[in-house]
Formats: structure tokens, C-alpha cells, sequence
């Protein structure tokens, strides 16, 4: 019998022979972004992934050992993973490192050991970088709280600030930055060439025993401005700078038509509010807002949020309401004009929607462990 | 469903006792009025029986829905009264207990504070919850991974944030689980 199969594969070319290569990245596009995975269930495992929001395809990796970080320079060239190894895994010599990755590539361009960085849960704001991208301020608590300035190109600390009672770090300018304070004021901090800092405090504007600011607040290292988020939905515009100036909160709940919501001396009144960890994100052009809510009562202000409430930051209204498909503790948007939005679940997954509209468009299924926030180009 | 009037009034007589006393204070002129009080429905078992109610009412020395909704029978969930403001791995879940670290590693020094209600007997007490370090994270199961947040607040408050890996001064580090100590009576 004649094998008409065996014909057919004799009548195929010959596969060639291959030589290994690696991929270098295309530029990034407004849609390529940075997921931050810090892994919680194996944290000594984090990852920084690198995907294409467009196709929801993954792009790529590196890794960002317990309780990481990770800035992104706005052209998107390069970023800066805030990371904590020990010599043996898990015990022996603790190095605090800074790495600097070319984006493209994701080869290592620079692995500098720290003198500490603070071991938090992720927060956006624990690093950063100035307008230029010349510095980069780590926010550390050991022995105290204060941050390393480093200089990202000499790669090294030029100066260590010391932050008695207060926090992180939200950049303005190429030389300054502002901290939130125990007190319920900003800490800015001002650096001159010759190493020395100066400090000023804005005046009292919240008070954290009734109703504190997260620490995940949005701002703009080029413009100063800022938007405090409180427990209870009150949103504080500021203006950092040297002496920067906050201005009087307006509601999310009353820009969506309903009253105030209670703070901590009625803990009990169930309505929206805004909860979650990464919980709120700025486009920036827009002017517009995006906070996961939930229903609850107060000290409920870390539950994943169940919707996104967009609201116009200049109006102070709100603009849409975006049901999620499964409740996320993150909120991630970019800064073009068709934006994505993210958000997560439990299962690590990502979900990508049309930020306009609120439609989900794909998901990428089990991108990693602990989805903690996003960076898209020109977010910081 | 409306709430009787002298149930408000109770309400609001110890709301405003609360804010405006010290709680050994506010503990004891509550206890005078509760044992001067037996006429009235005041008791939740009285009320109980009285009618029967879809939310039950606030009780004294309550500050929020965990108090109202916490149990003390089983301290490896995460509604178990002491984890009010947990954040973290119950360690009770990897071989510790809820004071105790599981074999090999070693209690933090030091801890962050938070205050919480004992439903068994109505009082409040400071717990200290003292991470367990030296081990990766443990991975237990997801009942076991709680973030409660009562009083709880962010970094810039240290002393009441459950963000810090409480890790200091302990040989490594790195965070195993959580748990949570009684240090006293609030």
C-alpha cells in the first residue's frame, strides 16, 4: 500500500538549523506596563512583569525579591526595583538593594547595595524618583525613618534625610519631596547640591485618629500636585513645593450625590467607601480619578473594592461607575488618550478594561500570585 | 426596623460617656447603670426574647463591625476577637498557636499594638501582634490569611500600622506569620 502521509512529509523543506538569540523590546507603547507581583504567599519570590496591555501578553520578567518596589523613569527607558535578599535565602547577610534594569533589554544595568530600605507592605511611594530621574528617594525605618537619596547616575547615596514622625515620600520639582506626618501635616523637604536638607511643615489638614489619609494618594513630581485620599472619602488637592499649600477636601460620596460618609467617631454607618491597597489612580491630562469602593462601615478602609468610581478631579463630580467582575485591592490606569484600566483579584489575575467605557475587554489569567499595583509610561 | 426610643437614649447616654471618659471610668459608672437596671430590656438576651431583630443592637464597649461580629472560641480564624487589626498568616495555622511561633522561628521584640474587645467578657485588651521571623512566608490556607484593620492606621502612624514587617532586631528578617498577645488590659 502506498503511504500518501510519508509523500507528503518527503515533499516538506527541511527545518533549518536555529541559533539561541533573546528578545530585545520593541519601545514601549502608552500600553506597555509594569505589574508589580510582590508574591505574599512566597515573598521572598516577587517579580516585576512587563506586559503588553493591548494583546493582554507578557512580555517578559525580572525579579523583585520580599517586599519590593519598582519605578519607572516617564520615557520609560529604564526602571528601578527596590529589593531585600539575605546571603543564605533566608538568613546570613541582608542586602537592601536598588537595581536599575534597561527596559528593553531587562538586562541589570546597575545593582546597588543600600544602607536600608523600609520592609512594608508594597507602597508606590517607599520609591521614587525627582523630575529628570536624576535622583531616587528609598523610604527606610531602620534605626528611624529618613530616606536615601541616591543618585541614579553615579549609583550611589549622596544624602540620608532624617523623617522624624513621618512617611514615603511624594516627589516635586528635581530636588525636594513631601512626607505624611503623624501630626496630620506634609514634611517638605528640600535638597541643596551641597548635600544639606532643609524642612518645612504645611499646616495641620487632617486629623488621623478621625479619618487618615492612605498612603497610596496620587501625585505629580512635575506639577506638585496631589490628591489625599481619606478613609473616609475625602479627597485633599495639595500643592507640593517647598511650602506646599493644601486646599479644603471635597466628597466622594456628595460628587456622586449622596452625603458624607462617617468618620471613625460613627464608625457604625454602612455606605460607599473607598477601600483597598493600591486603591486610587490619576490620569493625569484627564484630571480624572479612579478609586475602588465598597460598601461598609469605617475601618473597613483596606476591603478590595467591588466598583470603580471615576470622578473629575476639577468638577468634583463623578463621571462613571465601573462594576468589576471579582472585587481588586488595586487600581491602575495609563496616561493616554484611550486609556487602560486594571485591576486584580486573588488569584492573581489581571483584568484589563477600556477605562472610557468600563467595558472588560481581556484578562490575563494567573499573571502572578499578588497583583499589587501598575505602571504605565508617564505615570511617574 | 425602627429602634425602640430608650434604646437611642441608651445609645447615645453611652456613646457620649465613651468619647467623654476614661474607659475604667466609663466601665464603671456603665456597670452602675447596668445593675440598676433590671426593669428594663437592656440585656441582649432580654431583647431576644422580647422580639426578635435582623440587626443586633450596639453594645457597650463596641467600636466597630468586628467587635460586634468577633467569637472566641477559635483562634485560627480571622474573627477571633484578638485579630481585630491582624495582617498576616495566623500562626496558629503553621504549627504555632496564638501566642506561640511554630518551631524554628523566633518572636519579634518588638510589635505594633492594637486594642480589641473579648465578647466573652466585655472588656478591651491590649494585643500585641508579634510577627514570627526567620522562615519564608508560611503558606497556609486562605481561611488563615487575615487583614482585619480595626484603629488601624497607615506607616506614618508605626505604632498602629499593620504594613511593617515587625521583623526587627530578630536574626532574619524575613516573615513567617503573625500572632497576636494579650499585654494587658486596655
Amino acid at each position: 500500500m502506498v503511504s500518501l502521509g510519508g509523500s507528503a512529509l518527503a515533499a516538506d523543506p527541511v527545518l533549518q538549523t536555529e541559533q539561541s538569540d533573546v528578545v530585545t523590546l520593541k519601545p514601549y507603547t502608552p500600553h506597555t506596563i509594569l505589574v508589580m507581583d510582590s508574591a505574599g504567599t512566597h515573598a521572598k519570590d516577587g517579580r516585576v512583569y512587563v506586559v503588553d496591555a493591548d494583546r493582554g501578553a507578557l512580555l517578559g520578567m525580572v525579579q523583585a525579591a520580599y517586599n519590593p518596589n519598582v519605578t519607572m523613569v516617564p520615557d520609560a527607558s529604564r526602571f528601578y526595583v527596590g529589593e531585600t535578599t539575605w546571603a543564605h535565602g533566608n538568613r546570613g547577610a541582608r542586602y537592601d538593594l536598588l537595581a536599575e534594569y534597561d527596559a528593553r533589554t531587562l538586562k541589570l544595568t546597575s545593582d546597588e547595595e543600600l544602607p536600608a530600605r523600609a520592609l512594608i507592605t508594597p507602597k508606590r511611594n517607599s520609591l521614587t524618583l525627582n523630575v529628570g530621574a536624576t535622583r531616587a528617594y528609598v523610604y527606610q525605618m531602620s534605626p528611624s525613618n529618613g530616606v536615601e537619596v541616591v543618585d541614579t547616575h553615579a549609583h550611589k547615596v549622596t544624602q540620608s534625610v532624617d523623617l522624624p514622625g513621618c512617611a514615603l515620600t511624594y516627589p516635586w520639582g528635581t530636588s525636594g519631596f513631601s512626607s505624611l506626618c503623624a501630626d496630620g501635616t506634609l514634611a517638605n523637604v528640600s535638597l541643596s547640591e551641597d548635600g544639606k536638607a532643609s524642612m518645612t511643615h504645611s499646616a495641620v489638614f487632617f486629623a488621623p485618629d478621625k479619618d487618615a489619609v492612605f498612603e497610596n494618594s496620587p501625585s505629580v513630581a512635575k506639577t506638585g500636585e496631589a490628591y489625599f485620599l481619606s478613609y473616609t472619602g475625602n479627597i485633599y488637592p495639595a500643592h507640593l513645593g517647598a511650602n506646599a499649600t493644601v486646599e479644603a477636601p471635597w466628597s466622594l460620596q456628595v460628587g456622586a450625590g449622596m452625603k458624607p460618609a462617617s468618620d471613625a467617631s460613627a464608625p457604625f454607618e454602612v455606605t460607599w467607601r473607598p477601600g483597598g491597597i493600591q486603591l486610587i489612580a490619576l490620569h493625569q491630562s484627564d484630571h480624572e480619578l479612579y478609586v475602588l469602593m465598597h460598601r461598609g462601615t469605617f475601618w473597613t478602609h483596606k476591603e478590595d473594592g467591588t466598583e470603580v468610581w471615576v470622578y473629575d478631579a476639577q468638577t468634583h463630580k463623578r463621571l462613571r461607575r465601573i462594576p468589576l467582575k471579582k472585587t481588586s485591592n488595586m487600581v491602575g490606569v495609563t496616561q493616554d488618550d484611550h486609556p487602560l484600566m486594571f485591576t486584580t483579584d486573588t488569584d492573581g489575575d489581571l483584568f484589563i478594561y477600556d477605562a472610557q467605557t468600563g467595558h472588560l475587554l481581556r484578562t490575563v489569567k494567573k499573571l502572578g500570585t499578588s497583583v499589587t499595583f501598575t505602571i504605565a509610561p508617564g505615570e511617574e | 426596623m425602627r429602634v425602640p426610643l430608650f434604646d437611642r437614649v441608651t445609645e447615645t447616654f453611652t456613646r457620649h460617656l465613651a468619647s467623654h471618659s476614661p474607659r475604667r471610668q466609663f466601665l464603671a459608672r456603665f456597670s452602675t447603670l447596668v445593675a440598676g437596671s433590671g426593669a428594663f430590656p437592656l440585656l441582649p438576651v432580654q431583647r431576644a426574647q422580647a422580639e426578635s431583630r435582623t440587626v443586633p443592637p450596639v453594645q457597650p464597649n463596641i467600636a466597630s463591625d468586628f467587635d460586634r461580629l468577633a467569637q472566641s472560641t477559635d483562634p485560627t480564624k480571622c474573627n477571633y476577637w484578638r485579630h481585630c487589626a491582624i495582617d498576616g498568616v495566623l500562626c496558629g495555622c503553621c504549627g504555632g498557636g496564638v501566642h506561640t511561633c511554630p518551631p524554628g522561628t523566633q518572636p519579634s521584640p518588638v510589635s505594633w499594638i492594637g486594642t480589641c474587645r473579648n465578647p466573652s467578657d466585655g472588656r478591651q485588651y491590649v494585643i500585641a501582634y508579634r510577627d514570627c521571623c526567620g522562615r519564608t512566608t508560611c503558606a497556609s490556607t486562605p481561611d488563615c490569611h487575615c487583614n482585619t484593620a480595626d484603629r488601624e492606621m497607615p506607616i506614618y502612624r508605626p505604632q498602629a500600622s499593620n504594613d511593617i514587617i515587625w521583623c526587627f532586631g530578630t536574626t532574619s528578617t524575613a516573615y513567617h506569620c503573625s500572632t497576636a498577645a494579650i499585654v494587658g488590659q486596655a
